[in-house]
């Protein structure tokens, strides 16, 4: 791997190439007809490179070398979900390119990258998370590409003097029709990048080539010959490798260590980093060696008494306190107070890991000058920020190299422990360090899903439809974590996914009871909304059992001012064939169907999953997935992101459980904290609606509603209700001839049904 | 330390590393082949798979003092000589399965290894034999790859 910064390779490739400079004006010009999706800072991209000093980034994004195709700058990390190819739709298709003739890099710094955009007043941010890399990237980067392939047009037919409305562009040429001449775009750049910038005129969407269509992923070669460079394989001429211990109780810090290790063969440094101890050696393998025999003490921490089965009990025993007002329609408490019957339950979850393929790792290579890194992040410009803080080098000294990621989720926006080891020890050693974690650093030094706690009440009239309903959320959330965008007292990050509801109930109330959670938390696949999704989709359900009605169309009563989602729940019904009841199946076993719906990210999806139960556990055999996550860019990977997000989302529903005891994580590996396999993998069948709606996000909005399908199947074979998860914590039992549930939970107004199994933990 | 031989895609490579060394470690810190890949250094996830004399193998846990002179090792960059040729490449091409990528390596030459075996595996025995973990959830196109990759065989594309 070369060691030139990527702005020599930038200047390298513009001394060769031809560089189509391509400032965008402010105000975009759109034919009504091809009226772009309104989303997310449409005119970003615009203002931001209009102000661009460096010619070679004029076009931040679209480079059309000599020698023919296009270089596309994306400012997302390419981590599975599929965005190099998504991007390469969206500017191929305007830009009107062969697909095959593109090469995608992913972006350096640079303001002209930060597209994503949460209002007007909060200033525009880049990270590849939340759902957001299409939602921001297909308005900005439309225009971009189309005024290039406006400005190419006008180029050709003021060389040909013929009227631009005479030509057009059709995959990498420009088009005369009345004499016929074409030109290759190489062959206008030039004079292209001297025009003035025209308005882009986005195509119409019959017009589109690849937008829309299941494009094969442009990194599934690399990926299968296995050329494909992750983090974890960079080399770099001299390097060498560090493993890391961090104190096995949170918050611990390193007291002593056996120092004879140092000068032994192999060994080339010894080192306290922040929390821990690293071992430099001549491989990894030496490195990780010599720390596991190494003798160490710790200091103790304050989280030395810290236990995750203790803290549960603490977020629940704040469940009826006040807390903030998060949503307040009409007057929840008075409907619920005059209300002829409560429904009242108490939901849970558990922290989780990450457990992404690719173990952390950072490798550095920083001299007095200037410093390089290597790291798949997921948020490329806060390494760059991090390396200037240890080192003081300015940001333009510092080179970060983002290859591809091995899974994201969430896990690589928190790096500090990777990254700042790796330049201080680069710097102690001299060298280039390449430092990995091992698996078990990995599980038991993550940033965890926080636990949360909910309690749902709900209030129906006498004619049992429902009045009211108010939830309370009791627990933490990442984004208060030094997040400057939630300084409020109300954390999203906690409740949402409780609020704005498309559920038609008069009187709504969701509340915010923040409990500060000690051990670092971090965002998950689907944050917030995989936790209250799975509490608020399993409480829908035991109100529709208490009106005594199909949950399916319990749901579609209160659906009536959501056409979107009623849409996607009348598709998912006749999908999976619906059947309310419990039934046996051809193999003997008696199997059910769950159901769940619900929006997070931009996207709705509903999930029905066909569930039975063998030797005590939940088997899922069959899920089906309809979204409709608004303008679609690639049908093959929204359909790849629901399955994943399924599979991870039933991961964790069915085992997925940090448990820390003594402030230490128990869970170290993948033995003792199981993710699904092949074999256990359901049939996952999904639907995509058609829709004009701006895109929506596909990464994440699969994962909430798996576990409160499962979860409501297993009511109907079991008969009782499961309130917190994973569901291994609850040994399942068919009841007789798994008919449907009993409604024991209907209550009387003023009790409870806090019989959760939980107790007995 | 101490010298190994092994062959290597059918190469023999000479190596002075601990015995203790998994082959994993060998191949990818002291040859440079990086496609083979470190997922969880226990046996349990497969990102690690070789073929050894055609079988698969889970190589963070193999030292390389346990490996023959005659053992012959095939990762994924010695699959095929030309990259993508191989059938069961070729089918997760044509199925386009991976996501992040990062177990495919893997995947593939327990597929290969796996082909090898049961030139027409059904469905159960996919289920049973493929047993690498995938954190992205590819495994339903895993599947149809690795029967298309029987298919594809049968019909002599490839080799």
């Amino acid at each position: 791997m070369t060691t030139r910064s990527r702005r020599e390779v930038l200047k390298g490739a513009a001394a060769v190439a031809a560089v189509l400079t391509l400032p965008v004006p402010l105000r975009a010009a759109i034919p009504a007809a091809a009226a772009p999706a309104p989303g997310a800072s449409p005119s970003a991209a615009a203002e931001a490179v209009a102000g661009g000093a460096d010619p070679d980034l004029l076009n931040a994004y679209i480079r059309l070398p000599a020698t023919g195709g296009a270089v596309f700058q994306c400012p997302y990390a390419e981590m599975g979900q599929g965005i190099y190819t998504g991007i390469a739709q969206i500017l191929a298709d305007e830009l009107d390119i062969p697909f095959n003739a593109i090469r995608v890099e992913h972006a350096p710094p640079g303001d002209v990258y930060h597209l994503i955009s949460f209002s007007p007043e909060m200033p525009r941010l880049r990270v590849t998370g939340g759902s957001l890399s299409t939602r921001s990237a297909y308005p900005a980067l439309r225009k971009v590409a189309a005024s290039a392939r406006r400005m190419l047009i006008q180029a050709a037919a003021a060389d040909w003097a013929v009227p631009e409305g005479e030509c057009n562009a059709e995959l990498g040429t420009v088009h005369h029709r009345a004499s016929g001449r074409r030109a290759n775009y190489a062959a206008l750049t030039a004079k292209a990048a001297q025009l003035p910038i025209p308005d882009p005129i986005l195509k119409l969407p019959s017009e589109l080539r690849y937008i829309g269509k299941p494009m094969a992923r442009l990194d599934s070669a690399a990926k299968i010959n296995g050329t494909a460079q992750f983090g974890i394989d960079t080399r770099v001429p001299g390097m060498v490798y560090a493993a890391v211990k961090y104190s096995p109780i949170l918050g611990g810090e390193l007291e002593s260590f056996d120092e004879s290790l140092r000068g032994k063969p192999h060994i080339l440094a010894v080192e306290r980093i922040p929390g821990g101890i690293a071992v430099v050696a001549d491989s990894f393998y030496n490195a990780k060696k010599a720390l596991a025999d190494l003798q160490v003490t710790w200091t103790t921490s304050p989280l030395a008494g810290f236990s995750s089965r203790q803290f549960a009990e603490t977020v629940r025993a704040r469940l009826d306190e006040p807390g903030e007002t998060a949503e307040s329609i009409g007057d929840a408490p008075a409907a619920l107070a005059t209300a002829a019957t409560n429904l009242v339950a108490e939901y849970h979850v558990p922290f989780l890991a990450h457990g992404a393929m690719e173990p952390p790792n950072c490798t550095a290579d920083v001299r007095p000058d200037a410093a390089e890194i290597w790291i798949g992040s997921q948020a490329n410009e806060r390494v760059v920020t991090m390396v200037h803080e240890v080192t003081k080098l300015s940001a333009d000294k510092i080179t970060v190299h983002t290859p591809f990621l091995g899974g994201g989720f969430g896990r690589r926006v928190a790096f500090a422990d990777q990254v700042i080891p790796a330049v201080l020890l680069s710097q102690k050693v001299g060298k280039p360090v390449k430092l990995i974690f091992t698996r078990e650093e990995d599980i038991q030094h993550d940033v965890y899903r926080p636990m949360t706690a909910v309690k749902l009440r709900a209030g129906f009239d006498a004619h049992k439809k429902p009045v009211a309903w108010h939830f309370t959320v009791v627990g933490d959330g990442p984004a208060r974590n030094g997040n400057r965008f939630f300084k409020g007292k109300l954390d999203a990050s906690t409740f949402g996914g409780l609020d704005k509801q498309p559920y038609a109930v008069a009187n709504k109330r969701v509340d915010y009871v923040y409990e500060p959670i000690p051990v670092p938390i971090g965002y998950w696949r689907s944050v917030e909304h995989g936790a209250n999704a799975f509490c608020k989709e399993c409480f829908v359900d035991e109100m529709a059992a208490f009106a005594g009605e199909d949950e399916a169309q319990f749901r579609r009563a209160l659906l009536g001012d959501a056409p979107r989602h009623l849409a996607v729940l009348d598709r998912l019904l006749a999908l999976c064939k619906w059947r309310p009841q419990a039934y046996a199946a051809e193999d003997g076993t008696s199997r059910a169907l769950g159901l769940a719906l619900h929006e997070a990210f931009g996207s709705i999806i509903g999930e029905v999953a066909e569930v039975s139960i063998r030797d005590g556990a939940a088997v899922v055999h069959r899920v089906w997935a309809v979204v409709d996550c608004g303008v679609v860019i690639n049908p093959a990977q929204v359909e790849a992101q629901l399955q994943s997000a399924i599979v991870f989302g039933l991961s964790a529903a069915l085992s997925g459980e940090i448990v820390i005891d003594k402030g230490a994580v128990q869970q170290s590996n993948f033995t003792d904290y199981p993710i699904l396999t092949l074999a256990a993998m359901p049939v996952v069948e999904v639907a995509i609606i058609d829709s004009v709606a701006p895109p929506g996000g596909i990464g994440e909005g699969g994962t909430p509603p798996i576990a409160p399908a499962v979860v409501n199947a297993l009511a109907k074979l079991t008969g009782e209700r499961i309130r917190s998860l994973p569901l291994s914590n609850h040994p399942l039992k068919e009841h007789a001839g798994a008919s449907p549930p009993r409604v024991e939970e209907i209550l009387d107004r003023g009790r409870t049904i806090d019989r959760d199994r939980l107790a007995r933990e | 330390m101490s010298t190994h031989s092994i062959s290597v895609n059918g190469v023999m490579q000479r190596v002075d590393v601990e015995p203790d060394t998994p082959l994993l470690w060998v191949l990818r810190d002291t040859l440079g082949m990086t496609g083979t890949k470190f997922g969880c250094g226990v046996g349990v996830c497969g990102a690690c798979t070789v073929l050894l004399d055609g079988r698969a193998q889970r190589t963070c846990i193999l030292p390389i003092e346990a490996l023959g002179a005659k053992s012959k090792i095939t990762t994924i960059e010695g699959l095929s000589p030309d990259g993508n040729a191989h059938v069961v490449q070729k089918a997760w091409a044509e199925i386009d399965v991976p996501q992040c990528g990062y177990c495919q390596s893997g995947q593939i030459l327990a597929a290969v290894a796996l082909l090898r075996e049961l030139p027409n595996p059904t469905v159960q025995d996919v289920q049973s034999r493929m047993t690498n973990l995938c954190r992205c959830g590819t495994y339903q196109r895993i599947q149809a790859a690795v029967l298309r990759a029987a298919q594809l065989s049968k019909h002599g594309a490839g080799k």
